[in-house]
């Protein structure tokens, strides 16, 4: 019993990195910016984040600062795809590159190398008075840090925020006919701006959650392919928030199971459990294949004055 | 000016790359008109309209409402100016509600509830007051191109517009959906709305509008009231001095003798009880049977997405048969590649231009023998003799008036209406048992419409057989010896030319058969 509810504990606490990353790549592409950059957006907002903790001592500003250099991204992404009408794809996967560089680079310039890793503080977690005494439950829900919390109350914004409000609608529509947005006075340059400036800013921020939960300090490479799980996260959840939170719940299941098997041992590879949600991600898209909720614009640059839509 | 004048459109100038769209044109609207925008395409009307609607930007002139000079930046201006448009190609939402859709970029009352209460309130009167019945919770995708039509005016209408401009509302309608929708307009008019109508199709414009205004090549030639001129005057005017209307076959009034059914005769193609089911499983031909006689042009009407491309492809041998038997001079071709059928007498103009039917990146020459690059005189069966080639197509391109600079032009250097004439050229420079043809004159001017008609008949005449394969009832109606209407994959009933009544088929068209064999389908066991 113990042992599930230590599981079920850890599964919650390590879905907030999927969470956050996937909601930004959905809210992007909602509006038909399909960013693939998330693994370097993330170890960009991994390694800016600890760093700013640890100078300032504030690990709110961390995430601040996590926040901005993800938005900076997505900025550079609306703006090279949307203004510059410049293939999303190959944007991407530089601003990928420049992600990955940035983040080993800054620590070694600001740093410089030690040889024990320098240590920040990390979150506290905060018990919710009474629920968290619940038997069983009270620990697995309700005792956790306030990132765990927020994960869960964003995607719930997010998809009231895009069925329940206007501006929901309309942004919506963007991603899926954005002539016709357009043509209702919908602004859809600046949708495509916003949707993926915040959603940059989510992405930034789901990586800092690694130094300031897990390990108290950025190692390289620390992401360790969670910015493309987040992208099969988004598809495995067609690109709506709800989906896409119980959605982390499956990959963070199985991130946490393949680390027992690591440490544990056991006849099964853990490599082969590491691949679990690709797999599962290409199975559920071969089912839902023919319904498949991908936004029909998802990946394209829209132009009003070009004469061939 | 008098005062009834709306709007107004003065010195309008929009060029596109190299080609000039418009070339100062001026138009204006009156209170409560139906004003009908004639011209053929590539006549500048859609990208007049689309500049008034602030999807284009004009190079110059100027645009007065009411008599005060107004700037239109995009859609979001027109809109507040009173101006709607419905295009052509309908701007909907596939996987939104009707109701989204209409309400799509408006202020809504409860805009962080969505309670939409209000809105459905004052959709439902306009739905009442002008004859649109839609129910606005189903979603866009699930409707029949006629409904989504309804959404579109319903649209402009929610949001208060007093000029409503209508790009070829009646592509895709059948005629019982084009009465109705005629019906609404005038509603409309005596409403104190004015109504721009876009359109190709002359017969149209003289039974509905008030005023007209010819357009050709960019620059207008006439507007004229619609009680004050003759349809000849229109004519002329849509398609300049050029065109020999006398001998003309799309304007031609007098009937053309009947195709003779020799009896004798075995048909040249037939096609008996083929069906085709895609890769999802899903039926798309059904239990089609169709014979087609030498020297005779059948026709195929339907509404778009019935199975009419799958059933060109099926004859052309691109998708392969799942059940059923095609002949053609009685052998067995059920199976038989598409390469055999081009060389054994297939010749096949696609729908889809772009896609299926022309190599952008190869030349002219290239693009003329495609399909037909095996076969004798082109090739001896292993080397092209590319002198042959550049010989024979430097004659198609005069005689079927490709605007190139010659065979060495690279294929995307032209516009879409040379493209479809380089299509027709291929088809018709090759003899061929049957030719199928799929909306072959989508997208070009009357004159060469009007070329393509004379080529078809003389096919006829020299005793080959065509399937016609179109959405433009007028052109089946125009030039086959009998129509086949097709819905859902289905052949619902096959009509002889003494038979041709547009209201008959536009019944069939829209899925019901004559009267009562519903009645007897169901009495069988």
């Amino acid at each position: 019993m113990d042992i599930l509810v230590n599981f079920l504990r850890l599964v919650l606490l390590s879905m907030v990195p999927f969470v956050l990353a996937g909601q930004g790549t959905m809210l992007g592409g909602r509006t038909g910016v399909f960013n693939v950059a998330q693994e370097g957006m993330m170890l960009v907002g991994a390694s800016l984040g600890f760093l700013v903790s640890y100078y300032s001592g504030s690990i709110f500003l961390g995430m601040v600062a996590a926040m901005l250099s993800g938005a900076l991204f997505g900025l550079a992404l609306a703006y090279f795809t949307t203004a510059l009408k410049m293939d999303q794809f190959v944007i991407g996967l530089a601003l990928f590159f420049i992600g990955v560089g940035l983040s080993t680079l800054l620590p070694k310039i600001i740093i410089g190398i030690t040889l024990t890793p320098p240590l920040i503080k990390t979150l506290p977690n905060l018990a919710i008075p009474l629920l968290s005494s619940i038997p069983v439950l009270g620990p697995i829900l309700f005792n956790h840090n306030i990132l765990v919390y927020a994960s869960v109350i964003i995607s719930v914004g997010l998809w009231y925020f895009l069925y329940r409000t206007q501006k929901g609608l309309e942004l919506r529509s963007v991603g899926e006919h954005p002539m016709t947005a357009d043509s209702l006075g919908v602004n859809t340059t600046k949708n495509r701006y916003w949707s993926t400036i915040i959603g940059g800013a989510l992405i930034g921020l789901s990586g800092a959650y690694l130094p300031m939960v897990y390990s108290g300090t950025f190692t390289e490479g620390m992401v360790m392919g969670r910015g493309w799980l987040a992208i099969a996260l988004t598809f495995f959840g067609g690109w709506s928030p709800l989906p896409i939170l119980f959605g982390s719940l499956f990959f963070s299941a199985v991130e946490v199971l393949a680390f027992r098997v690591q440490v544990i041992g056991s006849f099964l590879p853990y490599q082969f459990l590491q691949m679990l949600p690709y797999i599962a991600t290409i199975i559920v898209m071969i089912i839902t294949f023919k319904r498949a909720r991908v936004p029909a614009f998802l990946g394209l640059n829209y132009d009003r004055e070009k004469r061939s839509v | 000016m008098d005062n009834q004048t709306i709007l107004e459109l003065t010195n309008v100038r929009k060029v596109f790359g190299q080609t000039v769209a418009l070339d100062s044109v001026t138009f204006s609207l009156r209170r409560a008109e139906i004003h009908g925008l004639l011209g053929g395409n590539g006549a500048g009307k859609t990208t007049l309209m689309n500049i008034l609607y602030g999807l284009y930007r004009k190079d110059e002139g100027e645009i007065l409402h009411k008599g005060k000079k107004i700037n239109i930046q995009g859609p979001k201006d027109a809109i507040r100016q009173g101006i709607g448009m419905v295009h052509q190609h309908f701007l909907q939402i596939g996987n939104f509600t009707v109701l989204e859709n209409i309400i799509l970029g408006t202020d809504i009352d409860n805009r962080y509830t969505m309670k939409t209460q209000n809105e459905e309130k004052k959709i439902l009167d306009l739905c009442q007051r002008f004859g649109l019945d839609v129910d606005l919770n189903t979603t866009i995708d699930t409707l029949t191109v006629g409904t989504r039509q309804k959404v579109e005016i319903l649209k402009a209408l929610y949001r208060g517009v007093d000029i409503l401009i209508l790009d070829e509302p009646t592509t895709n309608l059948t005629p019982q959906e084009v009465d109705a929708l005629f019906e609404s307009l005038r509603v409309m008019v005596n409403d104190g709305l004015s109504i721009v109508f876009i359109t190709h199709k002359l017969r149209e414009v003289l039974s509905v509008c008030d005023r007209i205004t010819v357009l050709r090549e960019g620059k207008n030639i006439t507007t004229l009231d619609r009680k004050d001129a003759s349809e000849e005057v229109f004519v002329r005017a849509m398609v300049g001095d050029k065109m020999d209307i006398e001998n003309s076959i799309y304007f031609a009034t007098d009937q053309r003798s009947s195709f003779v059914n020799r009896l004798d005769q075995a048909a040249a193609f037939e096609m008996s009880s083929v069906s085709f089911i895609n890769k999802d499983g899903i039926p798309r031909l059904k239990d089609v049977s169709l014979n087609i006689h030498s020297g005779e042009i059948v026709g195929v009407s339907g509404v778009a997405g019935n199975g009419q491309r799958e059933l060109a492809e099926i004859v052309t041998g691109v998708i392969p048969v799942s059940h059923g038997k095609i002949l053609l001079d009685s052998k067995d071709i059920t199976h038989t590649n598409n390469q055999e059928l081009f060389k054994t007498g297939i010749a096949y103009i696609p729908e889809d231009r772009l896609h299926d039917g022309f190599l952008p990146k190869a030349n002219v020459a290239q693009n003329l023998i495609l399909g037909h690059h095996r076969n004798q005189p082109y090739s001896d069966g292993n080397f092209i003799n590319w002198k042959t080639v550049f010989k024979e197509t430097r004659e198609q391109i005069k005689e079927y008036n490709i605007k190139t600079s010659g065979p060495e032009d690279v294929g995307g250097n032209l516009s879409g209406g040379n493209i479809q004439r380089v299509l027709i050229a291929r088809a018709f420079s090759m003899p061929s048992q049957l030719l199928v043809a799929h909306n072959p004159t989508r997208g070009l001017d009357i004159p060469s419409m009007d070329f393509v008609y004379q080529k078809m008949l003389k096919r006829r005449e020299e005793g080959y057989a065509t399937l016609l394969i179109s959405e433009d009832l007028d052109e089946l109606i125009r030039i086959c010896d009998r129509i086949a209407v097709i819905y859902r994959g289905e052949i619902l009933g096959i009509l002889p030319r003494s038979e041709f009544d547009k209201y008959a088929i536009g019944r069939l068209m829209s899925g019901i058969k004559e009267e009562n064999p519903a009645t007897e389908e169901k009495a069988l066991p």
